[in-house]
Order: C-alpha cells, then structure tokens, then sequence
C-alpha cells in the first residue's frame, strides 16, 4: 500500500467519524436543554469548548456583551451555526466532511464501489442543508450515514491494509473525542448547575455515546458519576469505550508491519486508562484524561513515522 | 404506426430520421421510446439520469481553480451504429494508429519518410512536440502510442471522417464506461431491446496493453497510474481506470528512481519495484531533470530508467510529435508508404499553411474555412469562418500570415446531429466520437466510444470543458 493513500484513508476515516461525534454531541446537547432550566450561557458555550475554539467563536460574534444576554433560541442558532456549517471552525462538522471529501478524491480506487457511493451520499447530503434550512434532522442523517459508511466497510470490504487504516483512523478519533467528553464533563461541574441537573448530564453524555441502555443493562441502580466514568474509560465490551477502542488498535497492530513501537505504546496507554477507580477525585481523573491524550498524540507521529513517511529512502 | 414526430429533418445529416423526417432503420424503437414519455415521465428519467451520476460520483472538473466538481453531463437519448458498420470503421482506425506508431518510431530513428517528405521534416524539427532526447529509442512492439484516441464525426451525407488523432494522453474513457452503466441503470428496457455490443472488457484489454509495454521478464508486472494529482480535470478518470484495473494510483511524489535506475513506489512496507507507469502527465513534465525544469508533477531521473528500458512509460515521450494538426494532413501519406494500403477511413482535406500553395488558397478563401492553430487541444484557438466577422476574419488572417507554419485549415464539415433532451424537448444538436485504439502485441478498438454533443444550439463546440455534453453510444445488430 501506498505511504500517500494510507495517511489519506486514515484521515478521510478520522474526519467521518469526527463529524459523527460531533453531531452526537450537539444533537444530545439540544436535547438536555429542554430538560434543565434555561438560565445558563454555559451550556451552549461549553459545547463551542468540546468541539472547537472558544476564542475563534468570541471572534465571530459581532457585538459580545449583547450576545451573552441575547435569548436563548437567538443564542442556539448563533452556536449551532458554527459548530455545523462554520467552514473557517476546524472543529465544525462542515470542516470535517470537506476534509473529509479532500481525501476521498484520492480513494476511489482503494474503497468499495458501495462505500465510496455511501460516503457521497453523507457528503451530498449534508451539503443540501445549509443555516437557514437545519434542523436536527441533518445531525441525524449525519449519524445514520456515517454508520451506514462504516457498516458498509466492514461488510463489504476485502481485509487489507486500507481496512486497518480505516480502523486506526477511526478508533483512535474516537478515543480522543471520548476522553474530551469526559474531561469537559469534569470541568463544567464548578457552574450552579444543581446536583440532581447534574445527573442529568452525565445521562446526556450517555446518549451522546449511544450507551444509555447498555449503561442501564448492566447498572441497575442509580447513574452515579462513578459507574458512568467506570462505563464510558474501562468497559470493554461497549464500543464506544475508551478501553475497547484502545483494544481494536491493539488488534490491528498484529496485521501492520514494523507495528512493535506501535503496540507497546497502546498498551502503555491501556495501564494508564485501568488506573482510574471508584475513588479517584476530579484532579486524577484529569490527569489520567490528560495522559490519555498525550498518549494518543504520541501514537499518531508513530503512525506517521512508521507509515507516512514519504521523503525518499 | 406512422407517427408525426414533432423532431424535422434539416440540412444536416440526422442519425435518428431520414430526410423526409422518418426513422431510420434500427432507431425507430429508441425514437418511438423518447416520443411517448410524458412530459413528467422524462423529468422522471432525467432526474434518476442524474441522480445516478451523482451518486456513482461521476465528475469532472473544469479546471484546478473550480474545487468544487461538476456532475457529468449524460443526454439520454443513446447514439445508435451498426455493427457491421464500425466493423469496417474498427479496422481503419487499427491501420491508421498503426501507420502513425511506424511514423513516430521512424521520426526518432531513421526519419525515411521525413526525407520523403522535407516540408513536414522542417515542421517536425521545429515543433515543441519533437523531443530530440528520444531520438534512438525504440520502445517495446515499435509502439509510442500505446492508447489513442481518435476523434470521427459525420458528414451531411452521413459519411465518417477522422477529425483528429489524440496520441498523448486522450481522456475520456472512463466517461464512455460510465455512461453505460447509468443507461443500464437508467432505462433498462430500452437498452435490453438493443442487442448492444458490450463495451466493460476496456479496462482489462487496457491492462494487458500496459503489461505488453514492458521489456522486463518477470511475469506479473507491477503497473500504475500517474497522475497529476487531484486538481486535474481528468482526475476522475485516473482513478477510475486504476481501480477498474486493480493498479495504484500514484502521484509523483510516490516515486523516485534508484542509483541502478529502477523506479520505486512508496509503500507502508517500504519501496517496492514498478514495471510499467501509465502516466496522464503531458511529456515534457515527466523528468524534471530532463524536460521542464519547474515540473513537480515529474519524477526526477526516470528519463533514464526508461532509456535503460528499466520502466516502460505509456504512451513513450515524445509521442506527442504526431499529434500537430500539420501531421495529421500527412496521414494518408504515412498509410501508403508504412502499410502499403489505401486508408479506409477518410480525412478532412486540410490545408498545411506552411505549403505556399495551400496558404494561398487559405488566405483567399478564409471565410469558407476552419482554422486552427496546430499545437491546441480541447477547441482552443480555433476560428470558424463562416461564423466569423469581418474584423475576426482580418485579425487571424494577420496571425496567419505572421507565421504560417502555426496553422492548418480546413473546409467547414456540416456535423451531424441527434436528438438530444434539451429541458425535457428533443432537439437536434451536433456530436462527435471518440473511440480508443489501443495498441501492444496486437490492436484493440473500443466497441464505439464516447459520443459529445454541443448542448447550444447549432454550436459544435462538443468539448466537456466548454460546456460539452455525452451520449452513450450502443453498436447493436
């Protein structure tokens, strides 16, 4: 395989499921809002924090102060804007789909037929949507046709290494964007949200990761910020936690070559996730969190050292 | 049933009705088809027609400044051929390819015909086209243009000519392949109720063409497809006849050549050894150390391994030389003298200004004549008399006269027409086609090829950049 069109599948796979995050994550942050009282800047401000740049936001708005006392429904759209369509946001769904569209060009000749067809079909579709027109409809669609890409990849696709990229790409985003998740959860825990509002975010959060109901199956009693924690880093059994995406780049390391640095390091970054426990207070959570990220930082310029170096040899 | 069709015959040959308005033999179904759609029956098919194209992904771009593509450009209405028909028209366009592969190995070799010829040799020798680097060099089979493309249009009386001969780096190919696919997609019965001659078996001829052109031993050879990269207009084709033959993709920077001239490709497991490189890059871009200096799109050094016949490069640089339209007026020169054979295809008479006799007659006659510049493609630069002011007229005639050598022209060809859906009417408008010829140890023509149609009205401007559009073309019994 070519050093070029692996750098590219694993960035069109980061970017596609990047933009599925994110419209989980705005969508179930819409959907909170209706639950909890709506006195608070900071839920809309904290999800220009988990996807993109707060400063970079400030910047667009033309007149701050009447911003941050404008009304709630003049507010939504101002922040939904750039967090879906805002093409300069690097952390906008718009952003990540074009990037994602960038590399795709260079791949017909490496994705199935039907893939590739499903990745224009997210693409086209959500270019129809636009500020005016949006609802949460196009968050969905995003949804149902990022997975449908994915399911369509491992359905139909033959097992080379254009696979394995697809599943570096893919499940090293998603540990990234979990243990964003997380660690902004954490943080916003200091706003006079009351405690019973509380738990009501972190049930949020479940749903943004698709686990409420897997959460509930094998947690019977009360949402605790503990068990969720415990769920979302160290289930192993549950895809979209940390410890199972980290246990699919491990897999995937058995089929690429000069893999052994790349291994050991996602085992390091395993060790680090089991540290956390019942008892751990927000200050390790976040250090662990900020381990995390590092780790998967370092794990990436290995990728990049290993596979995508194209200068001549 | 005799039905009035609201479609009429005009001064031009019509491929679908005769002259009294009728239609011909093996169109009636297909016109009979289009006739009886409802209004909102052909938005129906229109809307699925695009719709398919857009979901299949098939683009193409106008150029490196437009980021954004544009969806291909498919009428519905198929362009008919008999079969026995392009049997005949298939082996003119196998001698004609032939007679110019022998005329390119002889201009870099021992130029016989050339000497034959002294008007044409000045021409060769000064044209940019001509690279003097590739004197000696013989590639495999004889063969620089291994994959032609051969523009035919038809006259008012319906007869075909050869229009022009694209020995470089024809396009279009993956467009003629797609067509079919959404016309099978699209109206299903109407095709099944043409015995249509397949067309799908092009990418795997084109893959055993490429394999042919190499002097390496080893049995599987290792090829890929060069290309300028995503910005180009063609790129879709690019990456569409490298999947379709199971090769890479590759783009400069994914090559470099080796002290021992070997050309290798980047990988994950490090660099592995190519055969055979299809490049869609024009020649002079192809070694920056050789040819332009400023090329990025090149590979620095693969001007020797191909010399050494370490890699074989499709088609060979400087292939290009028979591509001029000056060339072109000596074609039927090349197939006497190489072949020893009458050309079976025609060729529109073409005046070569660089002839005293001919420039006379051109200057005399400017207002009767197409004029084209002899080293432009894609309809650039080109001046239609008849169509023309006065001014206009005056203008080239000046940039004729300035220098002679430039220009060819030829008398104005009365394009064919079909009827094309043109916002939900049927209208007739002006095409050509493209077939490909490809050619190794032995020759392949495509089963028809790309048919363009000028969308404007009365236009022949078929080119897809300047608004240009395609019919599927079906060679059916």
């Amino acid at each position: 395989m070519l050093s070029s069109n692996a750098e590219k599948i694993y960035w069109l796979s980061r970017y596609i499921e990047r933009a599925e995050n994110t419209a989980r994550l705005v969508n179930v942050n819409f959907d909170l809002l209706l639950d909890i009282p709506h006195d608070s800047v900071s839920d809309f401000i904290h999800l220009v924090e988990i996807t993109s740049d707060l400063e970079q936001f400030n910047s667009i708005l033309l007149d701050e102060k009447m911003f941050y006392s404008s009304s709630v429904s003049a507010m939504k759209n101002v922040v939904l804007n750039f967090v879906i369509y805002n093409s300069d946001n690097l952390g906008s769904i718009t952003y990540s789909l074009e990037m994602a569209k960038y590399n795709s060009r260079y791949l017909r000749t490496m994705l199935p037929k039907t893939a590739w067809e499903q990745f224009n079909k997210l693409h086209s579709e959500f270019s129809l949507s636009n500020e005016e027109n949006h609802s949460t409809e196009v968050l969905h669609q995003i949804i149902r046709n990022s997975k449908t890409f994915f399911a369509t990849i491992s359905d139909a696709m033959h097992r080379d290494h254009v696979f394995d990229f697809i599943k570096l790409g893919r499940f090293i985003e998603r540990a990234d964007m979990l243990s964003r998740i997380i660690e902004d959860q954490i943080l916003r825990k200091d706003t006079k949200i009351p405690k019973y509002y509380e738990n009501l975010q972190w049930m949020s959060i479940l749903k943004s990761v698709n686990g409420f109901e897997s959460f509930k199956k094998i947690n019977k009693g009360e949402l605790r910020r503990s068990n969720v924690l415990d769920f979302m880093v160290k289930l192993k059994e549950f895809p979209r936690s940390i410890i199972f995406c980290i246990n699919r780049l491990i897999a995937v390391t058995k089929y690429l070559p000069n893999s052994e640095n790349l291994k050991l390091k996602l085992i390091q970054i395993k060790k680090q996730a089991a540290k956390l426990n019942e008892k751990s207070t927000d200050k390790q959570i976040l250090a662990i969190l900020d381990l995390l990220q590092l780790g998967l930082i370092d794990l990436h310029l290995e990728i990049e050292e290993k596979f995508f170096n194209r200068s001549p040899i | 049933m005799n039905k009035t069709f609201s479609y009429q015959s005009s001064i031009f040959f019509d491929e679908y009705i005769d002259s009294k308005s009728s239609p011909r033999k093996g169109y009636k179904r297909s016109i009979d088809f289009f006739h009886s759609l409802s209004p909102s029956e052909r938005a129906y098919y229109t809307n699925l027609c695009e719709s398919s194209i857009s979901s299949m992904g098939v683009t193409f771009q106008l150029d490196a400044n437009e980021l954004q593509d544009r969806s291909w450009p498919l009428d519905l209405i198929p362009r008919i051929i008999a079969s026995n028909q392009w049997k005949l028209i298939q082996k003119g366009l196998i001698q004609r390819v032939k007679a110019l592969n022998y005329f390119i190995n002889d201009v870099y070799n021992k130029q016989v015909f050339l000497e034959k010829n002294p008007v044409l040799k000045e021409l060769i020798l000064e044209s940019s086209n001509f690279l003097p680097e590739c004197m000696g060099i013989t590639p495999k089979n004889k063969v620089w243009s291994n994959i032609c493309g051969t523009d035919l249009i038809r006259d008012d009386k319906g007869k075909f000519f050869v229009l022009e001969d694209n020995l470089r780096v024809p396009s279009g190919v993956a467009y003629m392949l797609e067509n079919r696919n959404i016309m099978k997609r699209v109206i299903p019965d109407l095709f099944n109720s043409y015995a249509v001659n397949p067309i799908d078996d092009y990418p795997s001829q084109l893959f055993k063409c490429l394999s042919e052109a190499s002097f390496n031993t080893n049995a599987n050879k290792k090829i890929v497809v060069l290309t300028p990269g995503v910005f180009n207009s063609a790129y879709f084709e690019h990456s569409y006849l490298a999947q379709q033959m199971g090769v890479e993709l590759v783009e400069a920077s994914d090559l470099y050549v080796s002290k021992t001239n070997n050309v290798l490709m980047k990988t994950i497991n490090g660099p592995k050894k190519i055969d055979v490189i299809y490049r869609r890059i024009d020649d002079v871009f192809i070694d920056p150390k050789v040819w332009r200096k400023d090329s990025s799109l090149g590979i620095p050094g693969i001007y020797n391994a191909w010399k050494n016949k370490k890699i074989a490069i499709v088609n060979a640089p400087g292939s290009g030389v028979a591509d001029d339209k000056a060339v072109y007026a000596f074609v039927p020169k090349m197939i006497k003298f190489f072949l020893k054979e009458e050309p079976i295809i025609s060729q529109v008479k073409t005046y070569v200004c660089a002839f005293k006799k001919d420039l006379n007659y051109v200057t005399n006659n400017i207002e009767k004549l197409v004029l084209k510049p002899v080293n432009e493609s894609g309809g650039y630069g080109i001046l239609i008399g008849p169509q023309s002011s006065k001014s206009e007229l005056k203008k080239y005639k000046s940039k004729i006269l300035n220098n002679p050598r430039n220009f060819v022209a030829q008398p104005l060809i009365k394009l064919s027409t079909s009827p094309t859906l043109i916002n939900k009417k049927i209208m007739p408008r002006h095409l050509d086609l493209r077939p490909f010829i490809l050619s190794g140890k032995n020759s392949f023509v495509t089963q028809g090829g790309l048919t363009r149609v000028a969308m404007k009205k009365g236009s022949t401007i078929v080119n897809s950049s300047q608004g240009g559009g395609s019919k599927d073309t079906w060679i059916a019994d």
